[in-house]
């Protein structure tokens, strides 16, 4: 070997040897970050005092240091005492620490921004354009403006801008009249009265244009989801304060009606130049004003978007506020981060303060035990599920969907999802149902039945369908063959791939044999479920399109305080149902549940309609084509060195991190 | 030279339009907002769809639906985006271009000439302690993946420095233009990671072009009839080496024009690259793919003409016929 290939060897050596120690460093890093003490608090802003932040942080350093020690030498007892806790400990202690909270709310109402680390960004401000299915546009727009009922966080609604519940009468000619009774005080951002007129001015807006009959568009609610508001037969305000509605029925879904109000002198003057402001959130003369606590105010797209508090707020009425006044913050900066660790870098560097975000293992390894940071979740209302199509020759017999739900675990799969990122508290349960989530007070779990992995019992099912095992141990049919599904999804999305991973192995055991059959990007459901040929067979009963083109398909819907919409999906005549049912004693029943008024009675009555679907109690024949699977859980990080804990709480109802924007403060 | 560089530019339209055409044709097939929202909105009713239909032309055959995006291109009319609130691709496209190029003009000027430094010296000093050097950092920058470089600086300058010193010099991420200082300090990090990660690959291939030159006979011919070394390297050696270098150069400029997908992701910065993948290729918007495809296609046409306009000039032999 001459010098020259010598050294070019030393050289890549060298080369190599860096890009090991930079690889290696992710950890060291970690460690630094854990180990230092607080972060600068408000981005670059604060780097002046980021020298005297240094200073405090060796001393909390040694002082850690000094507490590590102190716990080794200490007895088992004094460390008992150490690790007791909030739980345990006293009424009084707690209620101590409550002040001590509240005082340091209350000295954090200085202000400051409180800036929010966001992968997306919202296509544009309006709610109702066909492309804006986003939450983080609903999340933004919860900050800013504010409707007759809002929900809180265990996914029931609340009187927000009304004084109490609304008055419903029943009128003899079966009509249902909704009388409300605006709370005082309230006002827009720019100092003018919400007024009932404002509440007219939105139905006006919400139904102008809207001739339901010949299904012209023209309407705000672009989407074409118009339930609930074409039951509309008359309204108006009966004085500044009070508003009443009549509908043709009564409909379950009414409190989610008027969610948003806006404000008549300034929104635009018919619904035209409502479309054309909403986007930007903008009108000729500025931003829109503000019912909320916050009030838009700068987007610079593709980076930023920033809002400033509402000093004519009249203050937030949520079961879940703690803060019944103006926010402390001085406003909100929303930064589009896309990256998840640039995200965390941005939580670290201090250039953001909370982060809301899919659950990922990134934010686990990195955050979970950073000391400066807290992590809160919860069971969110982003629920996954198995379709299953009637249509095919396996699973037309309800004795193979049965042994699918015997066979899956959904404990196990939970536990294989988000042990990593939330260690043994997992923040919920597999789910049983479609209609509620699991943390709400209606949910009964009505797959209770197919709980744990029961691969005897599953197996037990197939032989009596006729199956045996192959040989392999994955069952056959005489008739119809292998026992092999494909499920399928949008393609990409890691978790769910593993979460499909994870039922495939859980079936093999009960002689299922699953193919996962994704499809990258948005093509999977035109080309699967959605498939204009697939939506045909599941019309005609399999008579006309072409059945075969998807099995199983998995995706994921959204629950919510009133889940009477999810019935479209399985209504037989409705063509967005692809999965072959067709039930007309449910079809009846789905829209006597929408109209129930006892709210507990209507919420059996959903239970009722949830058992049609993903048991064989009801419909033994068509019965269980829904599994439910997982609820994702909701995920949050904050820089707990800088931002009391008062703005950030689970989040069942998926209303994000400004849902209680008036509580964040800084220390 | 003239003609020639118009025969070559009439001789790139039917490269862009197929080129064009294809992706068109691809984006197009792949993305159905109408089965989208089947799945999203089981409720929504047919004006829902209608509109759809109306607001993009879905009922159009693609050929037609190209047809109809091309006769607007070509008149500026990008067309309005489905990702993006249905606003004009234009303004948005040309906003985002100018963003890009706040972080590419400045990291190519910088590779071109560090490249050019590089390569030089390493050349001539050809296993000395400064060439292995050169080597090993080169080395280093090819196998450093982007994303992984990105988020290192992020983490020394925006952690470690700041825990250190107190300091925080540098954005870790976004763009901010409040002051000549923020844009600096914004724009510091994702430079340096476009510069390393380009300079360390037209280095290497700077480096070969130079030893190769070196080599030549008539480098041999200057030497031996007495021409100061000085000269040699800078009149006769740059020149020549600097031929295949001119065409690295070309395309690293055309790449970082059009925008670097994984350094804008990691800074979150608003050019070129995050806006194709991210509102593009996720959201589906065709028409902002098709702008930003078709701004590639473009520039990447015209930088190649250019570095065969150099050629000429850096070699009187090259004529254009």
């Amino acid at each position: 070997m001459n010098k020259s290939t010598l050294a070019r060897l030393l050289a890549m050596v060298m080369a190599m040897a860096l890009v090991a120690a930079a690889c290696g460093a992710d950890d060291v890093i970690d460690d630094v970050a854990d180990t230092v003490g607080d972060v600068a608090a408000d981005g670059v802003d604060a780097v002046g005092d980021a020298a005297g932040d240094v200073a405090d942080a060796a001393e909390d350093l040694v002082t850690d240091n000094d507490d590590e020690m102190s716990d080794d030498e200490m007895s088992d007892d004094e460390m008992s005492d150490d690790e007791m806790s909030d739980e345990e400990m006293s009424d009084d202690e707690m209620s101590d620490e409550d002040e001590m909270v509240d005082e340091e709310v209350a000295a954090g109402a200085s202000g400051g921004t409180l800036i929010w680390a966001h992968e997306q960004e919202p296509p544009d401000m309006h709610l109702d354009d066909p492309n804006n299915n986003l939450s983080v546009t609903s999340w933004i727009r919860s900050a800013l403006i504010e409707g007759l009922y809002g929900v809180d966080g265990s996914t029931s609604y609340y009187p927000e801008l009304i004084d109490g519940e609304a008055d419903v009468v029943s009128n003899d000619d079966g009509t249902v009249t909704f009388n409300y009774t605006l709370r005082d005080g309230l006002m827009w951002s720019d100092g003018t009265p919400v007024t009932a007129a404002d509440v007219e001015y939105t139905m006006d807006i919400n139904l102008e244009g809207c001739d339901f009959e010949a299904e012209e568009s023209g309407c705000v609610y672009l989407r074409g989801d118009r339930t609930g508001y074409d039951l509309v037969t008359e309204y108006g305000a009966t004085s500044d304060t009070e508003f009443s509605m009549t509908l043709t029925n009564f409909f379950a879904g009414w409190k989610g009606l008027l969610n948003e109000v806006y404000a008549a002198h300034a929104y635009g003057a018919d619904a035209t130049e409502v479309n054309a402001n909403l986007p930007e959130w903008a009108n000729a003369d500025g931003v829109l004003p503000s019912s909320g606590p916050m009030v838009f105010d700068t987007w610079d797209r593709g980076v930023s978007m920033s809002m400033v508090r509402n000093d004519n707020y009249a203050g937030s009425v949520s079961p879940d506020a703690a803060n019944n006044g103006v926010a402390y913050v001085d406003g909100v900066q929303i930064n589009f981060v896309t990256d998840t660790d640039a995200q965390i870098n941005a939580l670290k560097a201090g250039e953001a303060h909370i982060v809301m975000t899919q659950p990922q293992l990134a934010f686990g390894e990195r955050l979970s035990t950073d000391e400066n940071f807290t992590v809160a979740s919860s069971a969110g209302p982003v629920f996954e599920h198995w379709g299953l199509n009637l249509l095919n020759d396996h699973l037309a017999d309800p004795l193979v969907r049965e042994a699918l739900a015997y066979g899956i675990d959904k404990t196990e799969v939970m536990a294989g999802l988000y042990t990593p990122l939330f260690g043994d508290n997992l923040p919920a349960e597999g789910l049983g149902g479609t209609y509620w989530m699991s943390n709400q007070p209606a949910y009964i779990d009505a797959q209770k039945v197919y709980e744990g992995k029961q691969s005897d019992a599953a197996k037990a099912n197939l032989e009596a369908a006729g199956y045996s095992d192959s040989g392999d141990g994955i069952m056959e049919h005489p008739d119809r063959g292998r026992l092999t599904l494909r499920v399928g999804t949008t393609g990409g999305n890691a978790l769910r791939e593993l979460q499909q991973q994870i039922i495939q192995s859980q079936l093999a055991e009960s002689g299922i044999e699953i193919i996962i059959d994704n499809v990258p990007g948005g093509a999977y459901f035109a080309e699967r479920p959605f498939a204009d040929e697939a939506l045909a067979a599941s019309a005609s009963g399999g008579a006309e399109g072409d059945p075969t083109i998807w099995d199983i398909t998995q995706f994921a819907w959204v629950g919510g305080p009133w889940p009477g919409g999810q019935s479209a999906s399985y209504l037989g005549g409705n063509g967005n149902n692809p999965y072959g049912f067709n039930n007309a004693d449910f079809d009846a029943r789905a829209p006597e549940c929408d109209a129930t008024v006892d709210d507990a009675v209507r919420a059996d009555c959903y239970n009722e309609l949830n058992r049609y679907v993903t048991t064989l109690e009801i419909d033994s024949e068509t019965g269980l084509f829904m599994i439910p699977l997982t609820q994702k859980p909701s995920y949050y990080g904050y820089l707990s060195s800088v931002l009391s804990g008062a703005g950030v709480a689970p989040d069942a109802q998926g209303a994000g991190p400004l849902a209680n924007v008036v509580d964040f403060a800084f220390k | 030279m003239v003609a020639y560089a118009l025969r070559r530019l009439l001789g790139a339209i039917p490269v862009i339009l197929v080129s064009t055409f294809v992706m068109y044709a691809l984006v197009s097939s792949i993305n159905d907002p109408i089965a989208e929202l089947r799945q999203s909105c089981p409720q929504c009713d047919s004006s829902a769809y209608d509109r759809l239909n109306d607001l993009y032309n879905l009922d159009q055959p693609i050929p037609q639906r190209y047809l109809s995006w091309l006769g607007g291109a070509v008149t500026g009319d990008l067309g309005v985006s489905t990702s993006m609130g249905e606003q004009e691709v234009a303004p948005i496209f040309w906003d985002r271009a100018k963003n890009s190029a706040l972080l590419s003009i400045p990291a190519a000027l910088i590779v071109i000439v560090f490249s050019a430094v590089l390569s030089i010296y390493s050349a001539l000093r050809q296993y000395s302690l400064g060439d292995y050097a050169v080597t090993g950092f080169t080395y280093l920058g090819l196998a450093m993946p982007t994303f992984f470089f990105g988020l290192l600086l992020q983490v020394f300058w925006g952690i470690w420095f700041q825990n250190w010193t107190g300091l925080k010099p540098f954005w870790t991420g976004g763009l901010h233009t409040e002051s000549i200082g923020d844009l600096l300090s914004s724009v510091a990090l994702p430079i340096t990671t476009l510069v390393i990660i380009s300079l360390a690959a037209d280095t290497r291939f700077g480096r070969a072009a130079m030893l190769e030159t070196r080599n030549a006979d008539f480098i041999r011919t200057a030497r031996a009839k007495g021409v100061p070394e000085r000269t040699i390297v800078l009149k006769h050696l740059l020149r020549a080496a600097l031929i295949p270098m001119v065409t690295v150069w070309a395309i690293t400029f055309g790449t970082l024009l059009g925008g670097t997908l994984v350094t804008e992701t990691v800074f979150s910065w608003p050019g070129l690259g995050r806006l194709l993948i991210f509102n593009g290729v996720f959201d589906g918007d065709v028409n902002i793919m098709m702008a930003v495809i078709l701004f590639i296609g473009v520039i990447t046409v015209l930088f190649n003409l250019l570095a065969d306009l150099l050629y000429g000039w850096l070699d009187p032999r090259v004529r254009y016929g």
